[in-house]
């Protein structure tokens, strides 16, 4: 390898743009993009010798970045969840024992393109997602946020597949619930 | 009598996770077309689903999401401070 392919000032200027938009389009948050890119970038060149050489540079760092983020997203959620050892199962409190709905869902009028363009909408939403339990925040953010494929999650939680289609079903549907008393229920559906 | 809106909600996820067995297909098209409530849980998934498709797809493409000036800087100065200590 050249001297001029392992020089770190030189990836930020070919790819730092686009990192950052891959961190972006993950994590939704322009400083915690910036970081992550800053990141990848140092870990990159500490790690030049490893680079075999048989990718492009840019798919060399695309690859650092992602384990960033997923090594970021597990941690985030660990220390946030320290004292909460129980997996909380929803589907008690949300369905009678006989199989019904305790509280039916209701129709929903929005559409996906202008939830896009709602902050207020994704704080709402975030919050919903931080009040789930970790295992299911991890797995939910890597689907849902991040959008990896069930295989990936498995593999980067140790789970298996039946484990993972509980834990997101469960997300969902305390999820489904909090969105609709937060956002789409009540005065706002007038 | 029991309703199937429990277990029919563990297969409206799983839809977007693996593909369902006709079995499964077929109690769960029958179930939606009589129960109202777990037609709306469909619907809210479905808008879900293309929320976070939608978000996704537009940050990874928006060629106005750059790294600002400031960031570039505080990068560079990383990069310099890393490799005179090591």
């Amino acid at each position: 390898m050249t001297k001029e392919a392992s020089n770190p000032e030189l990836w930020l200027k070919d790819h730092g743009d686009y990192l950052y938009r891959y961190a972006m389009s993950k994590l939704h948050d322009e400083e915690l993009a910036s970081d992550m890119v800053q990141e990848t970038l140092l870990a990159a060149w500490k790690g030049w010798d490893n680079f075999a050489g048989n990718s492009a540079v840019k798919t060399w760092l695309v690859g650092i970045l992602k384990h960033k983020i997923i090594d970021h997203i597990r941690k985030e959620i660990r220390n946030r969840k320290l004292t909460e050892a129980v997996e909380t199962d929803p589907t008690s409190a949300l369905f009678n024992a006989d199989g019904s709905w305790v509280d039916a869902p209701r129709s929903w009028k929005e559409n996906p393109e202008d939830l896009c363009g709602s902050d207020q909408f994704q704080k709402v939403l975030q919050a919903c997602i931080d009040k789930l339990p970790e295992k299911q925040q991890v797995v939910f953010t890597m689907r849902e946020v991040v959008g990896e494929d069930s295989d990936a999650i498995c593999k980067e939680a140790e789970i298996t597949s039946t484990h993972l289609h509980v834990l997101i079903h469960r997300a969902r549907l305390a999820l489904r619930a909090c969105l609709e008393f937060n956002w789409f229920g009540g005065e706002r559906q007038s | 009598m029991n309703h199937f809106c429990k277990e029919a909600s563990q297969l409206q996820s799983d839809k977007f996770e693996r593909d369902l067995t006709l079995m499964e297909k077929i109690r769960l098209r029958i179930h939606l077309t009589i129960c109202s409530a777990c037609k709306n849980y469909a619907d809210n998934l479905k808008l879900l689903n293309g929320f976070f498709h939608g978000r996704r797809k537009a940050a990874g493409i928006d060629e106005n999401i750059t790294l600002s000036e400031q960031d570039r800087e505080r990068i560079r100065e990383a990069l310099k401070k890393d490799s005179t200590n090591s």
